[in-house]
């Protein structure tokens, strides 16, 4: 089910009834955990087993490893769970993409291999879902905690239908404590909740779906290269629509987890003002990169095993996340950039922190000496690069990078994503003009609108607006936004990150 | 801010909602703009999960825009007692459906095609054939939920005139903005707001302000211009027509295998279009061809006078009104060529025009 249905407002509704009902809180608990499952079961019933797999598999995991003492017969039960759950990732995801690599290494040899077209379906969120159990396992393993006794509220932290299909990526310390004790949402977290669920599908239906993803899918597939100006508008087109379309997924999903009384770690902030790329990742999909930091990064040996290790971790990590994304070359190149870029960035720190060491001693030394030093790099003469609008020119520097990133996740082929980028800097000069002035001027106006936006609230938050602003200045803005949706009409596809 | 100004502010927000909504429908109530269906995915999906019923009284039809206008359903359902089973996509190749009925085991219905050579014939990969592809993609991927909200929108739809995607939702506002366009850029065939509607049989048919409004018919006979002029200049032919007459008989083999049965019709056209198709596509070369190659019977609406007496007023599609005799005059044809039973004994012609 997506959120931008009419199923889902008739579901939303029973289910608020439900909770705010005077039953007992594990009655309720039971209410969203069967409700998690029709949530799930209303777009592929069968894949229901999976998550039922994953869920006793990892419940039951979790408690014989925090009983066995032996280190060698621990490390092999978290064995079994890791086994069993990218086991099941990979058979699901990878397995066409691996049987695609091994056909063509053996073809590469000269070996004549045709292998029987795997006619697999990705089950929806099993990306998100084994990644939440496999850090409940984790934690466990790491004696981080102990397991949790009930199997409701385990059973009920993984399904949760707010996340189970697309995130935020929750932990064990985000969810399953709340599930402990009865939780009601107050009038004003309802206010909130539903606000939010308007905004993120404002995002979704309105934004992603209504003003971006048609030009962005006119660019990205086109078999031909186009002019620099409509190869440029249909990257921002794209880049606009993932964030609006996943970012408003997460806002959505925290909406409606408010209105239950709970709340979810946020998933975004801000990310196209990002300075840098630590920065971009500590504002997008920010369950995801505090994930692997934690579950990979870290566990590598982080920055903790030298500088040259540090950048290997830094690779393999990002790698890797472009490999959760999707089972294609493509996705691992945007992966391998983005460590790329993050690796750049951690060199020029670390250079201008050794510099910044070195002009601070020269400096003690030169006012011992009264001498001179510069003590701050500028662009210009009136451009700090730490003042607010170098800052700005650096994110946008930021964004251009991670523009040219999103090619490489939207196309699905290196001669698409290669057609685009020679476009993009003009090397083909005389590539189509395939977009209207209409077009042009939607992901234009919007792709300002997103800049600003995100530039102002950088350092904010939602909350603190909402807080801000007027009641009548709100009610405009919901009204805006709902008013937008009704214009946009129903839009019942899919997010883009359901196929992760 | 605290809760009672959170109330406030939902209450605004929801008189705003309600005040905008019931304002926006009184317009285009207003305007006397028509009742329609939006021709989506799941209005789609809802009829090929049908498929499986066909019957000689109950065809699956598939083709372009041509019978989904020229074939009235509620004729044919007075005549047979059932409606046909209508797939036809607007402003596409019917091939991808048929590839797709062909591959499907337990299809062995009966099928009627509808060509409209210039998109029956385009080539793997033209946008024609690819927004046929998407819809036929989409169809296995029709979720429970999606079946769902579909039931709740055909209430809404059949109450909301403000409800169509495809004439008043934003995007479609947006693009009628009167803004200029680049040079060399084509933006696609723009019709006039609201000239054919769509109902929830799929049956598609001109509104009656088009009807009254030669300005508006004259819109629409630019568009057909403009579209002519932006689509290839010369037609598939050689290996590229081979291609497709092998693949449109592999499909068409796989259905009679099952024991379904195909039958090709060529609904009219008229003046300057009709001229074109005719130079474009030689009717020796691609019907004849057509018929010969995969064995089928076809019906081709200038064989029949009482197929070809009647007039486009846009060039291409048959009035509500024509579409009633058009019909009617088909159904016997269909058992002549056929030698199937279609019409009931007791069926008596209808005298008005099918309603929505």
């Amino acid at each position: 089910m997506v959120f931008n249905s009419y199923t889902f407002v008739v579901f939303f509704a029973i289910v608020l009834f439900l909770h705010y009902l005077p039953l007992a809180w594990r009655t309720k608990k039971i209410n969203l955990l069967l409700a998690s499952y029709l949530f799930y079961a209303l777009w592929n019933p069968p894949f229901i087993l999976l998550l039922w797999l994953s869920t006793v598999v990892d419940y039951q995991m979790a408690r014989l490893i925090w009983q066995e003492q032996r280190p060698a017969r621990r490390k092999m039960l978290l064995t079994v769970s890791l086994v069993l759950n990218l086991g099941m990732l990979s058979y699901f995801k990878y397995g066409g993409f691996l049987l695609e690599n091994f056909t063509a290494i053996l073809s590469a040899m000269g070996v004549t291999f045709q292998a029987a077209r795997p006619d697999i379906i990705l089950p929806v969120g099993i990306s998100f879902y084994t990644f939440v159990t496999l850090s409940y396992t984790l934690d466990v393993y790491r004696k981080k905690f102990a397991p949790e006794p009930s199997f409701l509220n385990f059973a009920l932290f993984v399904t949760y239908f707010p996340h189970l299909v697309a995130g935020p990526i929750v932990r064990p310390e985000d969810l399953i404590p709340q599930f402990k004790t009865p939780r009601q949402a107050t009038a004003r977290q309802i206010y909130q909740g539903l606000f939010l669920l308007s905004l993120g599908l404002f995002m979704k239906v309105t934004v992603a779906d209504g003003l971006l993803a048609d030009t962005a899918d006119l660019i990205f597939g086109l078999p031909f290269p186009v002019r620099t100006l409509d190869a440029w508008i249909g990257v921002l087109a794209f880049s606009g629509q993932i964030f609006c379309d996943f970012a408003g997924y997460s806002t959505c999903a925290i909406g409606a987890s408010l209105c239950l009384g709970i709340t979810l770690p946020d998933n975004f902030r801000y990310p196209y003002a990002a300075v840098g790329f630590s920065d971009f990742w500590r504002r997008w999909h920010i369950t995801l990169s505090t994930w692997l930091r934690d579950y990979l990064y870290i566990p590598l040996g982080g920055n903790r095993k030298g500088r040259p290790r540090t950048y290997v971790n830094l690779m393999l990590t990002m790698l890797l996340g472009g490999l959760w994304h999707g089972a294609s070359w493509t996705f691992v190149v945007w992966g391998a950039l983005h460590g790329l870029f993050l690796c750049i960035e951690r060199l020029i720190r670390d250079g201008l922190d050794r510099t910044r060491r070195r002009r601070t001693a020269a400096h003690q030394e030169g006012a011992l000496s009264e001498g001179t030093v510069i003590s701050r790099a500028a662009l210009g003469p009136a451009l700090s690069l730490r003042g607010r609008s170098g800052q700005f020119l650096l994110a946008l520097l930021t964004l251009f990078l991670v523009n040219i990133t999103w090619v490489f996740f939207r196309a699905t082929t290196f001669k698409g994503a290669g057609l685009l980028l020679l476009s993009m800097f003009g090397v083909i000069p005389n590539g189509a003009p395939m977009l209207t002035t209409t077009a042009i001027l939607t992901v234009g106006l919007v792709t300002v609108g997103i800049i600003v936006c995100h530039w102002r609230m950088r350092n904010s938050s939602l909350e603190r607006l909402m807080e801000r602003l007027p009641w009548w200045a709100l009610g405009m803005v919901w009204a805006i936004l709902l008013i937008s949706l009704v214009l946009a009409q129903k839009s019942t596809s899919s997010f883009i990150y359901f196929q992760f | 801010m605290n809760q009672i100004s959170f109330r406030k502010s939902a209450f605004l927000a929801v008189f705003l909602v309600v005040a905008f909504v019931a304002g926006w429908e009184g317009y285009w109530r207003s305007q006397n703009y028509e009742l329609a269906f939006n021709d989506d995915e799941s209005l789609w999906s809802y009829y090929r999960s049908q498929v499986y019923e066909s019957s000689p009284a109950r065809p699956v039809v598939i083709g372009s825009s041509r019978i989904k206008f020229d074939l009235d359903q509620n004729t044919w359902e007075q005549i047979t007692g059932k409606k046909p089973i209508q797939l036809s996509l607007v402003g596409t190749s019917p091939r991808p459906l048929l590839t797709d009925l062909g591959n499907d085991p337990n299809f062995r219905g009966i099928l009627l095609v509808d060509v409209t050579e210039p998109l029956f014939f385009t080539p793997d990969g033209a946008f024609p054939e690819k927004q046929a592809t998407r819809r036929v993609k989409a169809y296995p991927n029709w979720s429970l939920s999606q079946q769902i909200s579909f039931r709740m929108n055909r209430v809404l739809e059949s109450n909301l005139l403000f409800l169509d995607e495809e004439g008043l939702s934003l995007p479609a506002l947006i693009s009628r903005l009167p803004i200029q366009d680049r040079p060399g850029v084509w933006p696609g065939p723009r019709f006039p707001l609201a000239w054919s509607l769509n109902r929830f049989d799929r049956q598609t048919a001109m509104t009656r302000a088009f009807l009254r409004d030669t300005v508006m018919q004259n819109q629409v006979k630019a568009v057909w211009n403009d579209v002519r002029e932006h689509s290839p200049k010369q037609a598939v032919d050689g290996p590229l027509l081979e291609a497709i007459l092998n693949s449109v008989k592999k499909s068409v083999d796989q259905i009679r295998t099952r024991g379904g049965q195909v039958v090709f019709i060529r609904t009219p056209s008229d003046g300057p279009m009709n001229i074109g198709e005719n130079l474009g596509f030689p009717r020796s070369k691609y019907w004849d061809r057509l018929l010969s190659h995969t064995g089928c019977r076809g019906i081709y609406f200038s064989d029949y006078p009482e197929l070809s007496r009647f007039r486009c007023p846009e060039w291409s599609h048959l009035t509500p009104r024509d579409a009633i005799p058009f019909t009617r005059s088909l159904i016997p044809i269909l058992e002549q060529k056929t030698g199937w039973k279609i019409a009931r004994h007791s069926a008596t012609p209808p005298l008005v025009s099918s309603t929505l």
